[in-house]
């Protein structure tokens, strides 16, 4: 018996009413976006006001439509509503789905992306392109919208590709800052590489299917042959990794940090990037058929949350520490709903898109104090002077660390011990590895930017600094304080709670939410060694381990003391892979780029001078010559005109005297 | 008493006459002035053609046709006096062979 039968997707009931609210914050967003492009030089501040209540009264909607998500009551039994709305061919329709997961996805969106933009209002106060931004900001909801809401792979590719476009308009925001155009640049040429895995995806489920449908295809999962169902499973990873930054693909997201902060915040930590455990949780029934894409996409979901762990350690700036930070926990959420503990993963994914946007907001705030400072070493001592950013960013660092009663404490002890439960131990000596190192990294930040000395006004020199471009103020002036501070503290109240709904084990509101989702699947035959509580406590001990190493090289009192010189000796310490990144960047420039330029070389010697430019030319030339070799029959004399105009008339009768007519 | 039958040939003979005297003068003649009374000449040849023709086939198309022609022909009389006139002013020359700016 094929494992699907009897799971969520046989019960997708199929409405052929439409759901107007489901509608409206679908397209709202876009609406905004449209209005705010269209008349948003008009509108002067009115824009950021505009473009948050567009995303507040979207975040409303859903909070009214929540039912729907379950299936309507009449209808019997049913996970969710598919929704039709257009037929682009007979056959291909896109539609709408409305389903706990949808649910999820959309509540984050709106939610959390409503506080950012209510944020962003403050942050980018001073910046004359306000407009411009909150018209992105409003379509990138719209495209992450239609992402999770599709019930098509050719919507979900549509939404794919154009959260890729509006992180590259939102990167690049700065645009006279060469450094954000390459970010943004390089930002798009991966996500479109991730594109085309899952266009090719779409390809061979097509061809294998003959729909592209999420319920006709899965219900084909346990039928096709495993072949067919790893090739799938590889090229929607290939999309999963460009788009969430999974190795190798994850080069983009350090760099994605020239972006304002706020977007950061909320497309490069707590929606864009997630939506690779979307697609994973989504295509859940695809996974389940295939051990070999489990073992695949756990493995590197583990290795990506050890690399940005690792790289974390060696950054100065507090933007791309919390970038390779995000890198590491997508790790832990693309490991857990790889290997199977969908609910786990997708927990993370929810824990973190509160704690995660803390930080980010957090570090804006400081980065906002020092007028646009982000290296870490140039802080210091900010408790007194940022208290609700030192707030918001220690109980971001708990939550990410797991410490008990914090919302990661939840999610990430479950995405751990998810991992040892399916039968991966490997996976799970690594997350704990990694758990620890996160430990480390986040108090080092907290330690270096909050505590001891303020190094703001120590000469670039003796920092070891000497020689860095000048930090580029982007304006603040004019928006109160507490704007950008009250949608801090609001967050900081999910970043505590929001692992709560998993308390009480399989009985818990997590898993009743997601009970008609994911089919419960038997766990392999020998049990964990040990059980969670056991497993709790090592990883606490160990993060524990981390956080103290990190008091003990940065904590200290003799350490503050001596926090310049000690800054100055490490940045100059730090070992040459850390500081190249592991080389991922050298590798991708020798697979990837040196060859295409290489071809693009060749093109721009050969095939361009010598076929299309010597096609042009010669028709031009030809063009040139027939006029100069013509031109002498313009005399310019009237009579030499007539006479040619009576020959002619001449001719033509003596033709039609002569041949033509009949005699 | 009766008038006396003319033969179509007779008409179409005249015309053709004129018609030809029109020609030699714009082909042989370098007083603008000259030329647009031959073509005038042409077109009234023209004319008398066409009225010769609706009489013999006892068909009014051609009257009106002839109303057509001559409107033509005003028009052309006005636009050509006209040119002759700027040439004239900007050259201080009334020969056609002179006004040559066209050629290539």
């Amino acid at each position: 018996m094929p494992p699907y039968v009897g799971s969520g997707w046989a019960a997708v009931h199929h409405t052929h009413n439409l759901d107007p609210l489901l509608l409206a914050v679908w397209l709202l967003p876009l609406a905004g976006a449209l209005a705010l492009w269209a008349f948003g030089p008009q509108l002067r501040r009115g824009a950021g006001v505009l473009g948050t209540a567009v995303v507040f009264v979207c975040f409303a909607l859903t909070l009214f439509d929540v039912r729907g998500a379950f299936g309507s009551p009449a209808s019997g039994v049913g996970i969710g509503n598919a929704v039709p709305l257009v037929s682009w061919l007979p056959g291909f329709d896109f539609g709408l789905l409305w389903d706990p997961l949808a649910l999820l996805w959309t509540l984050v969106i709106t939610g959390v992306g409503g506080l950012i933009h209510l944020y962003s209002i403050g942050y980018m106060a001073g910046d004359k392109a306000q407009a411009r931004f909150f018209a992105y900001l409003n379509f990138f909801v719209f495209a992450m919208l239609t992402l999770v809401l599709s019930d098509n792979f050719v919507g979900l590719l549509v939404g794919w590709g154009l959260v890729g476009l509006a992180s590259y308009f939102l990167i690049g925001f700065w645009f006279y800052k060469p450094s954000a155009v390459a970010a943004a640049r390089k930002a798009f040429v991966i996500n479109v590489a991730g594109d085309v895995g899952l266009m090719f995806a779409i390809f061979v489920m097509f061809a294998a299917t003959g729909s592209t449908t999420y319920a006709d295809v899965f219900s084909h999962a346990g039928t096709l042959p495993q072949g067919v169902i790893l090739t799938i499973c590889i090229a929607l990873f290939i999309a999963c990794a460009a788009k969430s930054a999974q190795l190798p693909l994850h080069t983009w997201l350090p760099d994605a940090m020239e972006g304002p902060t706020p977007v950061s915040a909320l497309i490069h930590a707590a929606t864009m990037v997630t939506a690779g455990v979307y697609l994973i949780a989504r295509c859940a029934p695809l996974w389940d058929a295939s051990p070999d894409a489990r073992a695949l996409v756990g493995t590197i979901g583990a290795l990506t949350a050890l690399t940005g762990a690792l790289l974390a350690i060696a950054q100065w700036d507090i933007k791309r520490i919390l970038a390779y930070s995000t890198m590491s926990q997508i790790g832990y959420m693309i490991m857990g709903v790889g290997v199977g503990a969908y609910q786990a993963g997708i927990l993370h994914f929810y824990a973190h898109a509160f704690f995660k946007a803390l930080l980010f907001l957090g570090a804006g705030l400081v980065i906002h104090e020092l007028g646009d400072e982000q290296d870490v070493r140039k802080m210091g001592g900010l408790r007194t002077r940022t208290p609700i950013a030192f707030i918001a960013m220690a109980i971001g660092t708990l939550a990410i660390i797991g410490f008990p009663g914090f919302s990661g404490f939840y999610s990430k002890d479950a995405v751990i011990y998810g991992v040892l439960e399916r039968g991966y131990p490997a996976l799970y000596a690594i997350a704990v590895i990694t758990a620890g190192i996160t430990g480390y990294y986040m108090f080092r930040m907290i330690f270096v930017t909050f505590y001891g000395r303020y190094r703001g006004d120590v000469p670039d020199a003796e920092l070891g600094l000497a020689g860095r471009p000048p930090a580029s103020a982007h304006g603040h002036h004019g928006a109160p304080r507490w704007l950008m501070e009250a949608p801090v503290i609001v967050l900081m109240v999910p970043s505590v709670i929001a692992g709560y709904v998993s308390i009480g084990g399989a009985g818990s509101l997590w898993m009743r939410y997601f009970k008609a989702d994911f089919a419960s699947q038997p766990l392999p035959a020998p049990p964990p060694p040990f059980s969670e509580l056991a497993s709790t406590l090592l990883v606490f001990a160990i993060v524990a381990a981390g956080v103290a190493v990190a008091y003990l090289r940065y904590g200290t009192a003799a350490a503050k003391e001596g926090a310049v010189a000690r800054l100055r000796t490490e940045a100059a310490r730090i070992p040459q892979p850390f500081v190249r990144a592991f080389y991922f960047d050298d590798l991708i420039d020798a697979v990837a780029v040196r060859p295409a330029r290489a071809l693009g070389n060749a093109f721009s010697r050969f095939v361009d001078p010598h076929v299309i430019d010597a096609g042009v030319t010669d028709v031009a030339r030809i063009a040139g010559r027939l006029g100069r070799e013509l031109r002498g029959i313009q005399t310019g004399l009237v009579r030499a005109y007539a006479f040619v105009v009576v020959g002619g008339a001449v001719v033509f009768i003596a033709y039609f005297a002569l041949l033509r007519l009949p005699r | 008493m009766t008038s006396l039958p003319v033969d179509i040939s007779n008409y179409v003979g005249l015309s053709a006459v004129i018609f030809f005297i029109g020609v030699a003068g714009v082909l042989t003649r370098r007083n603008p002035l000259i030329v647009l009374m031959s073509i005038e000449l042409m077109f009234n040849a023209a004319n008398l053609a066409l009225i010769a023709f609706s009489r013999f086939w006892q068909n009014n198309a051609g009257h009106i046709f002839a109303f057509l022609v001559i409107t033509v022909a005003a028009a052309e009389a006005a636009i050509g006096l006209a040119i002759v006139v700027v040439a004239f002013r900007r050259a201080k020359n009334v020969d056609v062979d002179e006004v040559a700016g066209l050629h290539g």
